[in-house]
């Protein structure tokens, strides 16, 4: 092994070891979005981890149950594209969240449109979450190295 | 599900103070305060408005 091969390789090991640790925060971002809470708790934060899964599968539940409606995927407007964005933040309970509006939980009026609401709003700190979880593990894998 | 105004409010504000806490602070007191202060600003503004809006109400 001649001087320069050596001086390459620990580099190389490194970036190789940077880049996985970037693909592990990437999947933990991924879990953070699939299921509230869960990117912290893989990151063993605890109080992150619950305070967000309250937050989020509360916000969720309460929009429900007062008839909120998750927008679909395939909408005609602005205003229903950004909804649907919201709305998908919320991951995994996005499915549950059409399958019960489709079933008719939707309610007209004012309770239905505050459901509806909530929803956006959970979507939307489940994506702060996700975020967080991400910057979280990075900051991990840059304290390791 | 038949909830008053002033409870949704309320469940809405403390649901997303909780969420607020976890993003912005470290240690377990820190957050609990962090979530009656959010809490009570949510409150606070909410009744406020309410009432400056009371007028064109009527």
């Amino acid at each position: 092994m001649d001087d320069a091969t050596k001086a390459i390789e620990p580099s190389q090991t490194s970036q190789t070891a940077r880049r996985s640790s970037l693909l592990n925060a990437g999947l933990i971002a991924l879990c953070a979005w699939i299921v509230p809470g869960l990117g912290h708790l893989l990151l063993r934060r605890w109080g992150r981890a619950l305070a967000f899964f309250i937050s989020v599968v509360g916000l969720t539940i309460f929009g429900w149950t007062i008839g909120g409606i998750a927008f679909s995927p395939h909408s005609e407007d602005a205003f229903g594209t950004l909804g649907f964005l919201a709305d998908a933040g919320i991951g995994a309970l996005y499915f549950p969240a059409r399958f019960l509006a489709s079933a008719g939980a939707g309610v007209p009026g004012a309770a239905g449109d505050y459901g509806t609401r909530l929803l956006a709003a959970a979507g939307l700190i489940n994506i702060l979450a996700m975020i967080d979880a991400y910057r979280a593990a990075c900051h991990r894998v840059e304290n390791s190295q | 599900m038949k909830i008053s105004h002033f409870a949704g409010m309320a469940l809405f504000a403390l649901l997303v103070s909780v969420g607020f806490a976890g993003l912005g602070r470290r240690t377990t007191g820190a957050r609990v305060r962090q979530v009656a202060w959010s809490f009570l600003l949510f409150m606070a503004a909410a009744i406020l408005l309410a009432w400056l809006l009371y007028p064109l109400s009527r």
